[in-house]
């Protein structure tokens, strides 16, 4: 019950305060632009063959022929960049879990009436249905771009779009959880960022340093979150969630690592 | 006294880096009157309530608060608290916050409302209810900040510096405040007001360095019972020497700060001789108090 207090507070900060609609509109705004300039003329590339199969050839170099295969080519153009662009937002929306209430003390009145646990859980909970709501916003508006541009492909697309929202959510679940952690030790969300960078960059320098030293080791090639993104372009349909254990550890070790971390603080 | 105390530390201790906050503190303290909490800045009288909140940990030794260690479960709604420089999020308003509390504390739907409404109107601020914190004189801040400890009606209220840097009108309505909840919750205060604490607190807990200095009655049974008087314009020498000569007198000496102690046979008869003599002479008075006063006590 607290967990669910605790979660609807954070949906609150978003949804009905104004600082919150002002993100969601520029949010919005960015996605327009994102819809217009990059996923409308993609989409008619991938989509007209017109190109005397150059974007075919291109993609199979790549390895992402699987695109081809998708039921309309906004809905594959959106699959590719959610998975890449969407974890961006979630590391801006979900910086301020803890920082600004710790650094105000905000969080000292939240602690005589909740455990440190489920202040963190709520939080990640809160921020990890917001990612939710952020998915199924920009899906929608994708959706609406097929249903008017290329309506006989609307019903597939529908078909297709619980697996993209669950791929995609799944895909941003760890970098709210990595949030989470470094917003219980910093104090502003800048601040959070700046540490989930450099906790990325020593992660990755480190993973390097290891298989130079020791020998390859293939598993160390998904320590980081999104590890898994472009194994998961080569696949479609509901293969996609064969990789779905990942992301789902990753979320876990960040959040066990953020929830020692809470518990041990000072605050 | 006897039955679990309200407060009880043993042995505790809380450094940050090599400073030690709270130094092997022993402590314990019972549900009653107000217990004031005083020390010079750096005597960890913040830190003393923060380990007592569970905002930070100790180094050794423990807590405990209503007979749960702190940081327990048991604790929420039972313990309550004022942390010092603690501001609510300037985004939601006052009631969203407040109602987000209340459901925490267990309140569900309309209770959490009218529980919420019940707090508000205590401190008197039910009109601030949907306004941003932001908004809000530093005054008004800290009675909505008292409002958030008041609500479920908490047995331990511990307050941190209520008063600091409000007005006077706001200093009074907090005052009274804690006065008319203090028959049915125990508050500790920390203040550097000593005039303030003197007039709300029953008990005192002294800390210097982290350590008690002392811990018991704020009115301390002293050989002979005194009396301190705070005099208008009064020449010192005529008045020392009349009132060396009124019955039960045994002893007057003149403090640091003006006040006038006056060591006495009987508090009420020497109270009595005094007012007349100060009535026939047409001298001002600004107060007589029975005991020395918690400055003198501390300081002097």
């Amino acid at each position: 019950m607290k967990l669910i207090t605790l979660a609807r507070a954070e949906i609150e900060k978003l949804l009905a305060s104004r600082r919150g609609m002002l993100s969601l509109l520029a949010f919005v705004l960015v996605w327009l632009l994102v819809l217009r300039y990059a996923i409308a003329p993609a989409a008619k590339m991938l989509g007209t063959g017109d190109d005397d199969g150059l974007v075919e050839f291109l993609l199979s170099q790549l390895g992402l022929e699987a695109l081809t295969s998708w039921p309309a080519p906004q809905l594959a153009i959106y699959w590719v960049i959610g998975l890449y662009m969407l974890p961006l937002f979630a590391v801006v929306t979900a910086a301020d879990q803890m920082a600004s209430d710790r650094s105000r003390g905000t969080l000292r009145y939240l602690i005589m009436r909740a455990s440190r646990l489920e202040i963190f859980f709520g939080r990640f909970f809160g921020h990890a249905f917001i990612q939710l709501l952020m998915v199924l916003v920009t899906l929608a508006s994708v959706l609406i771009f097929i249903a008017v541009d290329t309506p006989d492909r609307l019903s597939d697309s529908l078909s297709r779009s619980l697996m993209v929202v669950l791929n995609i959510w799944l895909v941003l679940l760890p970098y709210v959880a990595l949030m989470a952690w470094v917003s219980v030790i910093a104090r502003s969300p800048r601040q959070a960022t700046t540490l989930a960078i450099i906790v990325w960059i020593v992660v990755s320098l480190l993973i390097g340093w290891v298989q130079a030293k020791y020998g390859p080791m293939p598993w160390l090639d998904w320590t980081l979150p999104g590890s898994q993104v472009s194994a998961l372009l080569r696949l479609s349909d509901w293969k996609t969630l064969d990789l779905a254990l990942i992301p789902v550890l990753h979320t876990v070790v960040l959040l066990g690592i953020g929830a020692v971390t809470m518990a041990r603080r000072d605050l | 006294m006897t039955g679990t105390p309200l407060i009880h530390c043993q042995g505790l201790i809380k450094r940050y880096g090599r400073t030690t906050a709270i130094d092997n503190l022993n402590l314990e303290l019972y549900a009653g009157e107000p217990i004031a909490l005083i020390g010079p800045n750096g005597a960890g009288k913040t830190t003393l309530l923060s380990l007592l909140c569970g905002f930070i940990r100790p180094n050794g030794g423990q807590a405990q608060v209503l007979g749960h260690n702190v940081g327990s479960k048991a604790l929420n709604g039972l313990l309550a608290a004022l942390p010092q420089d603690a501001l609510l999020d300037p985004r939601r308003s006052v009631v969203r916050q407040l109602r987000e509390f209340s459901r925490l504390q267990g309140f569900q739907g309309t209770d959490a409302v009218r529980e919420v409404d019940r707090v508000l109107d205590i401190v008197d601020l039910s009109d601030a209810a949907s306004m941003k914190p932001d908004t809000l004189s530093h005054g008004m801040r800290k009675r909505i900040a008292l409002a958030q400890a008041l609500i479920g009606s908490p047995a331990l209220v511990l307050l941190d510096e209520p008063t600091a840097g409000i007005d006077p009108p706001n200093v009074r309505i907090i005052r009274d405040l804690i006065r008319q909840q203090s028959s049915h919750m125990t508050f500790v205060i920390s203040s550097h007001n000593l005039d303030e604490l003197e007039k709300l607190c029953g008990t005192v807990v002294y800390l210097e360095k982290g350590k008690l200095l002392r811990s018991g009655a704020l009115v301390q049974g002293d050989d002979s019972p005194l009396l301190t008087l705070r005099l208008g314009d009064v020449p010192a020498d005529r008045f020392l020497s009349m009132s060396l000569t009124l019955p039960g007198i045994i002893k007057v000496r003149q403090q640091v700060q003006g006040d006038w102690l006056l060591e006495v046979s009987n508090e009420a008869s020497a109270a009595v001789a005094i007012m007349q003599l100060l009535e026939r002479e047409n001298w001002p008075f600004k107060s007589l108090t029975r005991g020395r006063s918690l400055e003198e006590q501390l300081y002097g």
